[in-house]
């Protein structure tokens, strides 16, 4: 490592623990911005060397967090040695911070970095650390006022990629805006990028047939090459399906990692994957994957993390192994029980995420509560014209469903209930408010006959607020006063 | 007893322009609609649709990106001469954000010029940086300003004698320099707010429905609704505004 590196690496430690010790933060950010302006970018670089196998980076728009966690559980499953921003600090510092540990590490003592990386991101971390693997999950709308329009997003995590010409591509197949970061990289790059040709790129998705999706097609879902409107065969939600264009210069590729047999109930997700071209009877036979949370956008995730994982070589059985021992305490689907009260907190932060939710909600048979909140802040995109792309009103068929809102823009959001069919919703500023009154409408249905049990809540909220009500919610857990 | 009053509304190329919310502004006016015992009936016009601009009662074109709004640009130059006079004959044409540019003369879409309807005597240059951010505008339509949100490269200018949709009093408006934002012109209204511009903005809402029902039944005056929810989420934004607890950087 460069004399610069090790200074910045060593203060930025510093700085990570005088935050961790004294002040008793969290230190996910700080220390590697400390570090990066000392050392500069090629810190990234000077720390990964260190690394005795590889990187491997989790990017999209939705389920960066969950697979990358996953991805870094089933490594260390598989007895490797991972540094990992588990937190999901996404950015050029949160990514340094997580790497800061290689500077104090023995030769050989760490062997992989398992990074999710924020896809405008790519460009301050990509070109320095040349990941071995690049899992590219999917690309939804999302904070148009800070990351532009797709296409922008596209042209960033492409040029990107251009500057990485040996990693490895693991591409949702069934996303036709992910796909067409494949077809810049062609156009505008000259890098020769054919399925299952150099394996420079090998694609996931959903081979068959899934549910009907209700949900709109939010996103632009026109042909990548000639801008035609795009077919599909099938489609399994918002623009994710067997896709190909009329004119035929632009189709879902033959999946390397086909799942089948999807099965999504409360419970949980099921299939079976497929990795296509291989030879022997046993890799080729079906592997069985289940997970006991999350609803179809799940199936994505796993199959991402499933297909980076046993590239590296890491056994199904592991990988199973590790899926099950997988309990998110990072708001993605954590699950807090207060005194009988069952309460499920969740990110949905563009419309996809929100639509994805409230199909999960949807398998959810019994009466519950949801608890709406939305946040302006600006990690969370300060325009919040999305929730009326969220389609809210799927949710009024369901027969015992109270809804409530919170957030910065609580108000916005009871607007929508309210066109949505709803009427007038309550706004509640806390967790505590809400589940109050999930308390009130379990007490005024209570008759003698039959005691009710308390609903389920469902709390759905954007980025920023999702850690205060985290924070509240395993306060509560833990019986402490709110 | 006379059969159900109903509103005609063309949502032109949703496929294209949806870029952020703007079927919020449909189901506004259809709620608002149907909550006065009326009837909308909303046609969504695909790009290879034929289309006849005098079927419909109120015409609405929202935002896409450049790429999209160049297509649409493209396509609508075919139907110049139907708009100009679905526009002179006093219908009603609402168009947010990439929408209000076509209205214009021209637009500027990287280094090309791309031909606009000409409807309202405007144009649109490009610049950096992008004016994005949070906005209120006062205007003659409404009591209560008009609070949204804008995200534009264009800085569009107006002939001498074009009313803008009104005053910007936070934000950037038109050409972040005026003090103006958007136009409008018999019932037509361009503005650069995007997205969901009607649900917090119900006055607006009326007003175009109040044209339609004027030319349409000879409507004077609308029944009035409760409008609490929708003015109480427009006042709370516009006090977070102008209190300066909103940071837009």
């Amino acid at each position: 490592m460069k004399i610069r590196s090790i200074f910045g690496a060593q203060v930025g430690r510093f700085v990570s623990f005088t935050l961790t010790h004294f002040f008793h933060r969290s230190a996910s950010q700080l220390p590697g911005r400390v570090a990066l302006a000392i050392a500069g970018p090629n810190l990234l670089s000077d720390l990964s060397q260190k690394l005795s196998e590889g990187t491997v980076m989790v990017c999209g728009t939705n389920g960066k967090t969950t697979t990358n966690n996953v991805v870094a559980l089933a490594l260390k499953s598989a007895g490797k040695k991972v540094v990992c921003n588990y937190k999901g600090a996404n950015m050029q510092a949160g990514i340094a911070t997580a790497l800061l540990p290689l500077a104090k590490a023995a030769p050989g003592e760490i062997d992989w970095a398992v990074l999710e990386v924020d896809e405008l991101s790519t460009a301050r971390t990509l070109p320095y650390l040349k990941p071995r693997y690049f899992v590219l999950l999917n690309l939804f709308r999302d904070q148009l006022d800070r990351a532009g329009e797709i296409d922008y997003v596209q042209d960033v995590i492409a040029s990107s990629l251009a500057k990485t010409p040996n990693t490895q591509l693991i591409v949702c197949g069934d996303d036709p805006l992910s796909m067409g970061i494949l077809a810049r990289l062609k156009k505008e790059e000259g890098i020769a990028l054919e399925s299952n040709a150099g394996n420079s790129y090998l694609t996931f998705g959903i081979a068959e047939k899934t549910t009907e999706p209700t949900d709109r097609v939010p996103e632009a879902r026109f042909c990548q090459v000639c801008g035609a409107e795009l077919a599909y065969e099938y489609r399994h939600y918002a623009q994710l399906g067997a896709f190909y264009c009329p004119n035929q210069d632009f189709s879902r590729p033959t999946l390397d990692f086909a799942a089948t047999n999807a099965k999504v109930a409360r419970s949980g997700v099921s299939f079976d994957v497929t990795r296509a071209g291989e030879e022997t009877a046993r890799t080729n036979a079906p592997q069985k994957i289940s997970v006991p949370f999350g609803g179809l956008y799940m199936v994505y995730n796993i199959l991402g993390a499933y297909a980076a994982t046993s590239l590296i070589g890491v056994p199904t059985p592991v990988f199973q192994k590790a899926l099950l021992d997988y309990h998110p305490e990072n708001g993605r689907l954590q699950k807090f029980e207060l005194n009988g009260q069952e309460v499920i907190l969740n990110l949905a932060k563009n419309p996809t995420g929100f639509n994805q939710n409230i199909s999960l909600m949807l398998e959810d048979e019994r009466p519950k509560h949801a608890f709406f909140v939305v946040n302006d802040n600006f990690n969370d995109g300060k325009d919040i014209s999305w929730i009326w792309d969220v389609d809210f009103e799927r949710l009024l068929a369901e027969k015992d469903l109270a809804v409530s809102v919170g957030g910065t823009r609580a108000n916005d959001l009871a607007l929508r209930m309210k066109y949505a069919g709803f009427g007038s919703v309550p706004l509640y500023s806390s967790a505590k408010e809400a589940l109050a009154g999930v308390a009130e409408a379990t007490a005024e249905s209570q008759t003698e006959a039959k005691p009710q049990e308390p609903a389920p809540l469902y709390v759905l909220t954007n980025y920023s607020a999702l850690w205060p009500l985290k924070a509240e919610l395993e306060r509560m857990a833990r019986g402490e006063a709110s | 007893m006379s059969a159900t009053k109903s509103v005609k509304i063309a949502h032109l190329f949703p496929e294209l322009l949806n870029l952020y919310g703007d079927t919020g502004n449909m189901l506004t006016l259809a709620k608002r609609l149907e909550w006065r015992g009326m009837n909308a009936e909303i046609a969504e016009v695909g790009l290879e649709d034929s289309l006849s601009f005098s079927e419909f009662d109120i015409v609405f074109i929202g935002g896409g990106s450049d790429r999209e709004q160049e297509i649409v640009a493209r396509r609508l130059q075919k139907f110049k001469r139907e708009l100009a006079s679905f526009v002179e004959d006093g219908g009603v044409l609402l168009a947010v954000c990439g929408g209000y540019q076509l209205l214009g003369d021209h637009y500027i879409l990287g280094e090309e010029k791309v031909e606009g309807l000409s409807l309202i005597d405007l144009y649109t240059d490009r610049e950096d940086p992008r004016l994005i951010g949070n906005i209120i505008v006062e205007t003659d339509l409404t009591k209560t300003p008009v609070v949204g949100y804008e995200n534009h490269g264009g800085r569009t200018f107006l002939g001498s004698g074009i009313e803008p949709f009104g005053r910007v009093i936070y934000g950037h408006g038109n050409d972040g320099a005026s003090g103006f934002e958007g136009a409008r012109y018999k019932n037509v209204l361009g503005t650069y707010i995007h997205g969901p511009l009607l649900p917090k903005n119900p006055g607006i809402a009326d007003w175009a429905l109040l044209g339609v029902l004027n030319k349409k039944y000879g409507i004077g005056e609308l029944e009035p609704l409760d409008d609490e929810v929708e003015l109480l989420a427009n006042q709370v934004m516009r006090e977070r505004l102008l209190s300066g607890k909103v940071k837009e950087k």
